[in-house]
């Protein structure tokens, strides 16, 4: 029972982080009360994170392995506790002048409220320099790195021990691999990595292989650079029992029957 | 060594595994994440940010992050993969607009999203493809939408700014891709 259910479709957008204005405020407002709501937040915030993989993958520099693992061991490894040293504390002598302390304690409430407000301000300060120091550290260190390598690269050029070897393209390339997800009342996704490129005038084109009768044309795709493609819900017959599925290399355009060579296969298990 | 009553018997090269050699110094266990993960966030930071340096300098952040909060890292509340997804968009996206760092933490503490079985580089393959193929079903106007929102952190109004739509449109383009990701995705 969910008495919240008008609510779920904003905490996506909240998550997303794409409401502002009105409806911004109006769902925090709900969301402040509700913890049902907060929940849902957190469990939608963690999903849309899968949207991350949309990035195109690449790979950084090996040298910021190194820089992490040399700041963890400079630091002695470990976490750091996040909490703060607790202040160091001072005992007041207490005399018997009742009348003075009592203006003073007036006066410390007034000064402890000004330096928490103080405090707060001071800690968001303290954040901002603190990021702008590891900026500036991080440049720095890139900077010695770049000199270091540059200096690295020119021993290796000029060293009387250095032997020059021409490279050809490898004969082993990446093994091409596909994957279909396959529902016969839903439809068909379709992906596949390491084809290599066609000539100009051909195509890759899927098959759907039934159980019984001629192969289905299930769509024809292109490569990108990287060698990925993808069929995303071909048109179909609906409810045909697949047996196999299957790439073949055809004329662009596509043919009604494969005629070409075979370059993925796999059978329904 | 037999686990202590009450304590998950994680291999010792799980994501939690790792996280509790790093508490203990481990810094063999810290490489194996930075292996693991050091890739995925990368490939956030550099789309984000679209400078190379600049990812690699948000990567080195977040490692060190993760160590540093290593100790009140609570599995039962969300995986780490999860976490390191959120960081790595969040801190991209504050760094580009020039921001101090806003959401992440919250974000990150109070995320308890699914437990993404992505540990090896076989299923995190498998996952962006599983992504983008979603993300390629869109209608292109929804996909270009949710671009600007994810990888911008564009809100509603700037979308309709950037793209000369009107606002209703885009919520409209929205909440209709977010329904579509919520089947394949359940959001």
């Amino acid at each position: 029972m969910n008495e919240h259910h008008q609510f779920e479709e904003e905490i996506a957008l909240y998550g997303l982080g794409v409401l502002d204005g009105a409806d911004k405020a109006e769902l925090e407002g709900h969301l402040s009360a509700c913890s049902a709501c907060r929940d849902k937040l957190a469990a939608s915030r963690g999903t849309l994170a899968l949207l991350a993989f949309a990035a195109p993958a690449v790979k950084p520099s090996p040298i910021v392995r190194e820089r992490i693992l040399e700041a963890f061991k400079a630091r002695g490894g470990g976490p750091i506790g996040s909490a703060p040293p607790a202040p160091e504390r001072r005992g007041l002598r207490m005399a018997a002048w009742a009348p003075v302390w009592a203006a003073v304690g007036l006066l410390l409430v007034a000064a402890a409220t000004w330096l928490a407000v103080d405090n707060r301000r001071l800690s968001r300060r303290l954040s901002d320099l603190e990021l702008a120091h590891s900026q500036l550290a991080a440049a720095s260190r890139e900077l010695e790195a770049v000199n270091a390598r540059a200096r690295a690269a020119l021993e290796v050029l000029t060293a009387p021990q250095t032997v020059q070897v021409d490279l050809s393209p490898a004969a082993v390339h990446p093994e091409p691999h596909g994957k279909v997800f396959y529902n016969p009342g839903k439809g068909l996704l379709f992906y596949a990595t390491h084809l290599r490129s066609l000539a100009p005038g051909q195509t890759y084109e899927l098959w759907l292989i039934p159980a019984q009768g001629a192969p289905v044309d299930a769509g024809i795709f292109n490569t990108d650079s990287i060698g990925n493609g993808q069929v995303i819900l071909p048109p179909l017959p609906s409810g045909l029992t697949a047996k196999v599925f299957a790439v073949t290399i055809e004329p662009q355009g596509g043919v009604p029957a494969p005629t070409g060579p075979k370059v993925l296969i796999g059978s329904v298990s | 060594m037999a686990p202590t009553p009450g304590q998950r018997p994680d291999r010792r090269d799980s994501d939690e595994g790792l996280i509790r050699r790093i508490v203990d110094g481990d810094e063999s266990a810290l490489g194996i994440l930075y292996d693991r993960y050091g890739g995925l966030v990368y490939s956030v930071a550099k789309h984000v940010l679209g400078d190379s340096g600049a990812a690699e300098e948000v990567l080195q952040d977040i490692f060190h992050q993760l160590w540093r909060r290593s100790a009140n890292f609570d599995s039962a509340r969300g995986s780490l993969s999860s976490w390191l997804l959120v960081m790595a968009r969040n801190r991209s996206i504050d760094r580009a607009r020039r921001r101090t760092p806003q959401l992440e933490d919250q974000d990150a503490a109070s995320l308890h999203g699914p437990s993404l079985d992505i540990e090896s580089e076989a299923a995190q393959n498998e996952m962006a493809a599983r992504v983008r193929a979603a993300l390629q079903a869109l209608p292109e106007a929804q996909r270009v939408a949710m671009e600007l929102a994810y990888f911008e952190g564009l809100t509603q109004s700037e979308i309709a700014k950037r793209t000369g739509d009107p606002l209703g449109t885009v919520k409209t383009r929205l909440r209709s891709a977010l329904a579509s990701l919520r089947t394949v995705f359940r959001i």
